[in-house]
């Protein structure tokens, strides 16, 4: 038993240090999201636009839909430099342009093609690390599930962000043993955590019920 | 010697506040822990739900239960748009935060949320009629929707919070973030008093922070 104590301690002290700097990241992007803080998606000052000639891309593009148009725009942001995760694709038919938000924690750049033309435009923004984090936060969510993950970023990010979730899972369930044992501690223990429940519970009946 | 005795006692005294701040530091540490313990559990796992919309077990749009039903209603009294929702909503029997569509045109229309239902309201305030759709959510819902329950939106300029539970309720999410960030600090505490775990935790804490790190920064190698 004290040798199941020891190394549970260890770990909740080691995973805990590990873990911290993603608890930080969650946390402090809540502020930002509870208040509407983060800037994305207002539109804002921009670095010098490029215009790039002679893109490898061909017409056909304009026919892909969902992930097969994603995957035949990777080569393409590529070659014109650009880095990140696919956002979601906006067809401007009639025009034969594609307009492609590609997003980096800290920067937004939107790509123009011109598939027609062989033409692309490139503007790109930079974000505070307020937003970064309110990025990682949000990634790779609910939304445009058929995309999300298209970049390497995000689908280790997905890993990561489960990671995240088990280790506090047992960060937790350990930190209730490591408590448990602590008899001097039970009593107040025990109190604070009927008070959590019941705020927790009549809140939720309050706003869900 | 009396001040070598006034030393003595100063020290004394610094060294109990140490002390103190050292227990209070470690029982905030459990305190918080326990009694935040069911909204993080809350968060932790609605948050794994969110990054995995394919998951069959927790769908709850497609199945929603949706009724929709006519009222007559009274012409709102009101100077602003919400004054007159508010009224209609009373007239209703619907409670819930606000959100206005981006454009409106046509009749007076706007949608009541909470979690776990969704309302859609369509009144034509001439004729004093009032379609009003409900759409309630499943257990699931109800979850999904505690997560990113805040009233507000970046960039949304039409809407504001304008429910006082949603307040509240942003205001508990607001309490948990900080209390986790205290226990993250307090834990640094804590661990930095244990000599002999220093260099593991030191490693620990650096593979925490330069991998986390690079992923805020978007570094080449991940992108």
């Amino acid at each position: 038993m004290r040798r199941f104590y020891l190394v549970t301690r260890d770990l909740h002290l080691y995973i805990g240090l590990f873990l911290s700097p993603f608890v930080l990241v969650f946390a402090v992007s809540v502020f930002y999201l509870v208040h509407g803080l983060s800037n994305r998606p207002a539109p804002g000052p921009s670095d010098p636009s490029r215009t790039v000639a002679n893109v490898n891309v061909t017409p056909a593009i304009g026919n892909l839909q969902g992930r097969a148009r994603i995957d035949a725009l990777r080569p393409v942001i590529e070659q014109l430099g650009v880095r990140g995760e696919i956002d979601f694709v906006r067809h401007v038919a009639d025009e034969h342009r594609l307009v492609v938000p590609v997003r980096l924690p800290d920067r937004d750049t939107v790509v123009t093609i011109d598939y027609e033309q062989r033409t692309a435009a490139v503007t790109s923004r930079r974000h505070g690390a307020g937003d970064a984090v309110v990025y990682l936060h949000k990634m790779p969510g609910p939304h445009n599930a058929d995309v999300r993950g298209n970049s390497t970023l995000v689908r280790l990010w997905h890993l990561v962000a489960d990671a995240t979730v088990y280790l506090l899972l047992f960060i937790t369930i350990s930190g209730i043993y490591l408590w448990a044992v602590l008899r001097a501690e039970r009593g107040v223990g025990i109190l604070l955590l009927l008070a959590g429940a019941g705020t927790f519970w009549g809140l939720v009946y309050a706003v869900a019920a | 010697m009396p001040s070598q005795l006034e030393d003595l006692v100063a020290e004394s005294r610094e060294r109990g506040a140490a002390a103190a701040f050292l227990v209070w530091n470690r029982r905030l540490h459990y305190y918080l822990g326990l009694y935040l313990l069911f909204f993080t559990w809350l968060f932790v796992f609605t948050g794994l739900l969110l990054n995995h919309p394919r998951w069959q077990f927790a769908q709850f749009w497609p199945n929603r239960l949706q009724t929709t039903t006519e009222h007559q209603v009274q012409p709102p009294a009101g100077a602003s748009d919400m004054d007159r929702a508010r009224n209609l909503m009373r007239q209703l029997g619907i409670a819930g935060e606000v959100q206005w569509p981006a454009q409106q045109s046509g009749p007076f229309a706007f949608q009541v949320t909470r979690p776990g239902l969704v309302v859609d309201v369509k009144a034509d305030l001439e004729l004093g009629r009032a379609t009003v759709q409900r759409s309630r959510l499943n257990t699931w819902g109800v979850m999904h929707v505690l997560h990113t329950f805040t009233g507000v939106r970046a960039g949304d300029v039409h809407n504001r919070r304008d429910w006082t539970l949603t307040t509240i309720w942003a205001l508990s999410m607001d309490a948990v973030a900080a209390g986790l960030i205290v226990m993250v600090f307090s834990s640094y505490v804590m661990w930095y008093r244990l000599k002999g775990k220093r260099r593991g935790g030191i490693v620990a804490l650096l593979l925490g922070f330069v991998s986390c790190g690079a992923f805020i920064a978007g570094v080449r190698w991940l992108t």
